[in-house]
């Protein structure tokens, strides 16, 4: 573009135009294209398969959930209580604060009811869940491999307990590209709820790794500024935040007559994008606006940061092209008080969580976004305290729904006392295929050269699980 | 139409690194074959012996040329039709295809002709290049270069330009060159002084005198610092979990001063390895040895010691096994390397050198016990000050003794008296009703006495929420200021009174620590009582109970003269703070007396003010800071402890609990622990005791203060070596892995010891043996990226069998060699400053970094060096830019890692504690990004969004991104918009009286060089329009000019400096201000 024709005409290309529309102007070699092309398509192009679903929106319940308490009822373990377990399960097996201790069974604090046309059994405490039953799909032999929560969210997210990997939303971005014009692809939420057991979490667990950074997940945050510095500074109208940044990129445009450098093409692209961002996202961020009947489905109050807020914002995100969004609420490391504190957390998302499958549905996306709701571990048939459950890494549970994914299905199983998974277990890697598959991606072709190695989400394992395929 | 050229252009490259370069040279089994083979075919017929099929191993030739089981013959020199691996290639049939489908790696047609022609050629073997010992290699012949040949880097590099066609670009023009080398070596741009000096120098040597005066500049030091801080993933922060804050600072110090004095790499290596094993190690080569502890390390309940072990001995083989060896030895943690020659034991063998490092694999992270080995490294005059504080504090703890024993008969009638006065009550805390409370810089004070106030927080892990009356409470709001003084004025009623408490409580609606309105915690720095109309009330004790141990913060502190020493804790939940404030004398009040009490909170803390609290006196002989909230809370949480169930906790207490259950008991009833307790307490109480008990808690705050105050650093103690063994599948609960001794992977070679366990230094010695061929050539690769973008091989964390052929390998061998034994210009062996300035004295590094389109086509990523490369500097450098142009930088070599501007709720996922975070003040605003407190789990966003590593892994080779987040940082983080309003305010004081002057002015300093006529145009429209903005209040130039601490200076109309920052600020968001070319 020609910057002596002056701001008036740069002003006007920026509101007119979006990020292709611009591009195509601008970009004049190859090369230039091929950048751009990979930003906006992702790597997999085509697809390794017709894809079921196009987005995924993660319901990280954050501090590992008990499956006992949850979607994995154990009338077996109920009659045990309190009756000590029995040593050939738990002979030899990892253990976290129980190390020491004497491991008695302790019962399911709820009862569990059957649910929809389906029946599935569920706890007691998620009626609202119950109420969508025949959508989702409860697998109930998951594992993992880590037993602290550090590591164990890092094998969650990036398949790895090594960091420096790309999360799992850094790989579908990667892999897919963005729908999204004015968002990043990758948004990340989090809420912390009032039971009082949160666990850190790092940033870590949504960065792209060695993948580029433009891969990593934005995290969107409740107080302060929503995504940080979208705020122009203090005193500046929009205005003249809008005419200095298109300053800085006519100036950018001059410098490329003589430098012909792609990347003051993508710095150009990239501040155009940012000022869309700041005129959307503290918009999109505010929930206030939303129908009352919307606000109440959910559970919301505008402004509260709450897990039910941010279901919501999951699904105005999914409607605008981000690809993957995960929600993290933390509080779920119920070492102590566990009847109480699960009640609280069901409190928090029981609404919430059938909300969210329930909007998608009624907007006809719920067929093509996957919708995964679970921890990075379960927790213990043994009592820690008489009253509480360790860290369990043998068998929890978790719950699909949406694209692709078959509804009114219970898969797989753990033994009788709810300790380890028997019957079809599903490892880390198995659901990261089985996500992957769903978006029209072979994991085992979905590769990037890593320090010699080809790397993948899922390392050297996973299978896509074909007993939760609609 | 697009998607045909994207396609088109994919191919053109895919052609392009294909097979050999030049199609009449020979293939070479290093160059043109291993990569294709050890991508595709070493997985299942390679080194991992588990891992091979059908017997056949083709990374060795006598393997490869043997007949297989099934009779065939993989390869057969001369006779690719006779060769079974060229039938497999090309076959058609799906079942019969290598590599098989199952693999999902397919040969190119162009991979597999050049297959088929090696063996047609010979099928030669090359040893894998990196494993050769370094030879340095003759200087080719270009003579009739058109460009200089300053040193034989650029010989090289001609010469292989030649083979392609190709001509090197000429020199850049000396603007260029001087931006160019000055942000290279220093990483901030160079003054207009500077560039005047260089343009007007016409000697020949002008740029050589230019390189050793940036050599020899501290600002090199602090460059390459950064990326070695990379590669031994150095950071402020233990990095899993709660990811507390550890002292490590005095080792990047180290580093520091090793890159400054050039100290030889073969020494700094080491003395990071093995400097506590050297003899007679000094402190320097002790501080060193903290490399071997900079793992990420876990402080979380629950943790299995040994496994954590096992991460953090694998962590330290990935990375020396990166950093050193350039190697990809931790693939080999669960199994033998599929396609180096790492085995599994070697790779625990390298592992056991480490066992005799004493840690633990839960590291507890608060106290005096924190991080384990921590080296203390007192100033000498800190060292005088502290043995005398001791002396003199054995010597007022004897007297005290000696006299607490002499009234020991007294202690009787003080028992009575005590339980008495605890029974009748006399011993509780009286909370005041505040008739007011104010305060000095904005925030609001609430006066909760008779009326309701809710409250949440929480006990044994969840929230309690309750609404009751205030009972005295005041509770901060509004305007939150960095430092903040309370007055609270009360009638306390006709009496006698000993003592002021301040209650201090957690509530959930106070962020980070729910103590304070900010920071990580409160920090009471001083408080202040008085008597109508103005009769001060000093104290002379200030005691607490025991609540996270914050030895910064001694109660003392709080009435100790000192307005920037306090009271304050930061770790903590369940237990409300209570200090108590003993007077000197006692206070008698009538019905009409007023007592004001002023709390300062003026620490260098930002917002460690008091969210909530309540103040109280005591009437009886001494309270102990034991009130009834806290003694409720504190009963709940000790609830599985017998006697505080026993105790009746509806009682407000002033007296220690285990005091109380003790007193109940007769003397031949109770326990040691009860007598002792009893003791103290009657030590601490007894008036006839209390100068020598106020001496001695003076001299303990000096202390504890004096010792907070001495740097410290985690460091390597040795221990008895635990044992190594390999674990299978890196299963650390499998114990039936052979054990192994320290040694280095044995196809490079072996340490000698004549039998004695190998040792760290060991270790050291034969990684800068002129034996081990790795190591400086992984050193000068990487050295070569921060000068070209690139690597020679561009994966510098890997020069095995999967990493890329250099594209100049006898240039990278040359420089290996020169790297360790110099031929000339260097001081000594291991030269690094010889190495850089070497590379940057080349004609090839002063080339021009413009290209052409031919030229781009041709070579997109500059891998053939025909022109220099242009690329965005890294995240520190852009922010040292900015800071450095506006003239915010404030330049100081070493010292404690800092704090610039970070917004708030940023670490709010964190915990354990909960955090907040407390920004610096003044010069340490304005450091360079190096000092940056390096937090793992959340690092500044500034670093992060420039995509500096976080540490937690080794890393040595950054990605460079460009995002959208990235424009937001540069536009709109308080620190850019600082430093452009700053630059603004600059540009018109000192950039001359005309627009065209200043706008001259400015760009000089940016960018080096003057404003083009269309950027003066563009830049001119966005000032007039900035003017207008302001000057009709639709922008506000008092609020822009807020920005950030540094004051906006007298004498400037605002609304210009305003305009002037936003001119100021487009130049410092240019690509061409962040980018080196």
């Amino acid at each position: 573009m020609n910057s002596s024709n002056g701001l008036q005409l740069c002003r006007r290309a920026f509101l007119g135009r979006g990020v292709s529309g611009l591009g195509l102007l601008a970009l004049n070699s190859l090369l230039q294209r091929r950048l751009m092309a990979e930003v906006a398509r992702g790597v997999v192009n085509p697809l390794h398969h017709p894809a079921k679903a196009k987005r995924v929106i993660f319901l990280y319940q954050a501090g590992g959930p008990s499956h006992l308490e949850t979607f994995d009822y154990k009338p077996a373990l109920a009659k045990m209580h309190a009756k000590p377990m029995p040593e050939s399960l738990t002979k030899g097996q990892q253990i976290a604060q129980l190390q020491n201790s004497q491991l008695l069974c302790f019962g399911p604090q709820y009862g569990f009811n059957k649910f929809g046309k389906s029946g599935q059994e569920i706890c007691e405490l998620f009626p609202h869940i119950g109420s969508v039953a025949d959508d989702i799909c409860i697998v109930r032999s998951m594992w993992t491999e880590q037993i602290n929560h550090d590591p164990a969210h890092t094998l969650m997210n990036t398949g790895s307990i090594v960091t420096g990997r790309p999360s799992m939303g850094s790989w579908v971005l990667y892999g897919l590209g963005s729908e999204a014009e004015n968002l990043p692809g990758f948004v990340v939420l989090v809420s912390s709820g009032k039971g009082g057991q949160m666990q850190p979490i790092a940033a870590r667990q949504w960065s792209s790794g060695f993948l580029p950074s433009r891969f990593q997940g934005v995290k969107f945050n409740s107080v302060g500024d929503p995504v940080l510095h979208i705020r122009t500074p203090p005193g500046l109208s929009e205005n003249l935040q809008r005419d200095s940044i298109e300053s800085v990129n006519a100036l950018n445009r001059v410098e490329n007559q003589t430098a012909q450098d792609p990347e003051i093409l993508t710095r150009i692209a990239q501040y155009e994008m940012a000022f869309r961002m700041q005129a959307s996202v503290p918009d999109l961020l505010d929930v206030s606006k939303e129908p009352s009947q919307t606000l109440e489905l959910y559970g919301a109050q505008p402004g509260d940061g709450s897990f039910a807020s941010n279901c919501l914002l999951a699904r105005k995100l999914a409607e605008r092209g981000v690809r993957f969004i995960q929600v993290y609420h933390r509080d779920w490391d119920h070492h102590s008080g566990i009847k109480a504190n699960v009640a609280i957390k069901a409190e928090e998302v029981d609404r919430a969580t059938a909300a969210l499958i329930q909007d998608l549905k009624q907007r006809g996306m719920l067929d093509d976004t996957i919708v995964v709701w679970g921890g990075e571990f379960g927790r213990t048939p043994m009592s820690q305290g008489g009253d509480g459950r360790d860290h369990h890494i043998k068998g929890f549970s978790f719950m699909l729904a949406g694209g692709g994914i078959k509804g009114g299905t219970t898969y797989g199983s753990t033994d009788d006392f709810g300790y380890a998974a028997q019957e079809n277990p599903v490892a880390v890697p198995d659901l990261h295929a089985t996500m992957l598959h769903l978006l029209g991606i072979d994991h085992q072709r979905f590769i990037v050269k890593f320090q010699g190695l080809d790397a993948r989400l899922t390392g050297i394992a996973g299978q896509a699980v074909s007993g939760i395929l609609a | 139409m697009r998607w045909v050229w994207i396609t088109l252009a994919l191919e053109l490259l895919c052609l392009k690194s294909d097979g050999a370069d030049g199609a009449d040279s020979q293939v070479r089994f290093n160059r043109d074959i291993r990569p294709i083979m050890s991508d595709t075919c070493f997985r299942c017929h390679g080194p991992d012996q588990r891992a091979r099929m059908a017997g056949l191993r083709l990374d060795l030739r006598d393997e490869a040329l043997k007949k297989t089981k099934s009779g065939v013959t993989p390869i057969v020199p001369g006779a690719p039709d006779q060769s079974a691996i060229v039938d497999r290639i090309f076959a058609a049939n799906p079942a019969k295809i290598m590599p098989p489908q199952f693999a999902h790696k397919e040969l190119t047609a162009s991979q597999k002709e050049t297959i088929r022609r090696w063996v047609a050629e010979g099928a030669s073997y090359e040893k894998h290049w990196s494993y050769e010992p370094v030879k340095r290699p003759a200087v080719p012949d270009v003579r009739d270069s058109k460009v200089p040949i300053r040193n034989p880097i650029d010989a090289f590099v001609v010469e292989r330009l030649r083979r392609e066609g190709l001509e090197p670009s000429p020199e850049a023009d000396r603007r260029t060159l001087l931006r160019r080398v000055t942000l290279d070596l220093t990483g901030i741009p160079p003054t207009p002084e500077e560039m005047q000096a260089f343009l007007a120098d016409k000697a020949a040597n002008a740029y050589e005198n230019v390189v050793d005066r940036l050599l020899s500049s501290p600002r090199f030091a602090e460059m390459q610092t950064v990326r070695w801080l990379d590669a031994v993933r150095y950071a402020d922060s233990a990095g899993f979990h709660g990811d507390n804050l550890w002292p490590a600072w005095p080792y990047r110090d180290y580093v520091l001063r090793a890159f400054r004095d050039n100290k030889p790499f073969d020494v700094f290596t080491r003395e990071q390895l093995a400097g506590d094993l050297l003899p007679n190690a000094t402190t320097e080569q002790k501080i060193a040895s903290a490399y071997n502890r900079l793992n990420r390390a876990s402080a979380e309940g629950g943790l299995q010691p040994k496994e954590y072990l096992a991460k953090y001995g694998a962590d330290r083989v990935r990375t020396l096994s990166t950093v050193w060896l350039g190697s990809t030895m931790g693939c080999a943690e669960c199994h033998d390397h599929k396609f180096d020659p790492f085995t599994s034991r070697d790779f625990y063998s390298m592992k056991a050198f480490f066992a005799d490092i004493r840690e633990t694999g839960l590291i507890n992270d608060r106290g005096a016990s924190a991080w384990g080995a921590k080296l203390l490294l007192p100033s000498p005059e800190q060292k005088v000050r502290l043995a005398s504080l001791k002396t003199r504090i054995d010597a007022a703890q004897a007297e005290l003794k000696q006299e607490s024993e002499r009234l020991f008969e007294r202690r009787w009638e003080w028992e009575d008296r005590v339980l008495e006065a605890y029974k009748s009550g006399e011993l509780a805390w009286r909370y005041q009703h505040p008739l007011s409370a104010s305060t000095l810089h904005g925030a609001k004070l609430s006066i909760y006495n008779d009326e309701p106030i809710d409250s949440d927080y929480y006990m044994k892990g969840s929230l309690h929420s309750e609404r009751k009356r205030g009972d005295g409470l005041v509770v901060a709001s509004g305007p939150n200021p960095d430092n903040e003084t309370y007055v609270v004025t009360f009638k306390p009623g006709p009496g006698a009174w000993t003592a002021l408490g301040i209650d201090v409580f957690q509530d959930e609606s106070l962020p980070g620590n729910r103590f304070a309105r900010g920071s990580d915690r409160f920090v009471l720095t001083e408080v202040e009582a008085e008597l109508s109309p103005s009769q001060k009330l000093p104290f002379v004790l200030a005691t607490t109970r025991g609540f996270g141990e914050t030895p910064e913060n001694p109660p003392m502190a709080a009435i100790d003269g000192n307005p920037k020493t306090g009271w304050g804790v930061g770790f903590g939940e369940q237990n409300n703070p209570f200090l108590a404030l003993r007077f000197a004398d006692k206070v008698r009040t009538t019905a009409d007396s007023v007592i004001t009490v002023r709390l300062h909170h003026d620490s260098d803390l930002r917002r460690a003010t008091i969210g909530r609290f309540r103040v109280a006196l005591s009437q009886s002989e001494h309270s102990w800071p034991e009130d009834g909230d806290s003694a409720k809370k504190s009963a709940v949480a000790e609830t599985s402890k017998s006697d505080a169930a026993t105790l009746n906790v509806s009682v407000e207490r002033g007296i220690p609990p285990a005091v109380l259950v003790a007193l109940e008991k007769h003397e031949d009833d109770r326990s040691a622990a009860e007598k002792k307790a009893v003791l103290d307490h009657f030590t601490w109480a007894a008036p006839e005791l209390q100068p020598l008990t106020v001496r001695l808690a003076k001299l303990q705050a000096e202390r504890d203060l004096l010792e907070s105050a001495i740097p410290r650093v985690i460091y390597t103690e040795r221990t008895k070596p635990r044992i190594t063994r390999v674990l299978p599948r890196s299963n650390w609960m499998d114990e039936t892995g052979a054990i192994v001794q320290p040694a280095v992977p044995s196809f490079l070679g072996n340490v000698k010891t004549d039998g004695r366990r190998a040792t760290r230094l060991d270790l050291a010695n034969w990684i800068v043996s002129s034996n081990n061929p790795l190591t400086a050539r992984a050193f000068v690769n990487r050295q070569w990226r921060q000068f070209f973008g690139t690597g020679l091989s561009r994966t510098l964390e890997d020069l095995g069998s999967q990493g890329e052929w250099p594209t100049h390998p006898e240039l990278l061998d040359w420089l290996a060699a020169e790297f360790m034994q110099p031929a000339s210009g260097a001081r000594h062996a291991w030269d690094v400053k010889h190495i850089v300035r070497t590379i940057v004295i080349s004609h090839t590094y002063r080339q021009s970094s413009l290209t052409n389109p031919s030229l781009s086509e041709r070579d997109p990523d500059n891998r053939l060096l025909a022109r220099q490369s242009r690329f965005r500097v890294e995240a520190e450098t852009v922010h040292d830019i900015a800071l450095a142009v506006s003239g915010l930088l404030v330049e100081r070599f070493g010292g404690p890692s800092v704090r610039p501007y970070q917004p708030d709720g940023y670490l709010a996922a964190i915990n354990f504690p909960k955090r907040e975070y407390s920004a610096s003040h003044g010069d340490d605003l304005h450091r360079r990004a190096l000092y940056t407190q390096w937090q793992r789990t959340f690092l500044h966003p500034a670093l992060l969004t420039f995509d500096a590593p976080t540490r937690e892994e080794c890393g040595v080779n950054r990605v460079n991104s460009n995002t959208p987040l990235q424009a937001l940082e540069l536009l709109n983080d308080p620190i850019f918009v600082e430093a452009a309003r700053v630059f603004g305010a600059n540009i018109l004081k000192s950039g001359g009286a005309r627009w065209e002057e200043q706008l001259n002015w400015a760009f000089g300093r940016a960018l080096n060089r003057a404003p083009r006529d269309e950027e003066r145009r563009i830049l001119t429209d966005l000032y007039q329009r900035s003017v207008e903005s302001f000057e009709s209040g639709e922008s506000n130039a008092k609020q822009l000019l807020s920005v950030g601490e540094t004051p906006v200076p007298a004498g400037l109309e605002a609304k210009q400096v305003a305009a002037m920052s936003l001119v100021a600020r487009a130049i410092l968001n240019l690509h061409e201000t962040i980018t080196r070319n």
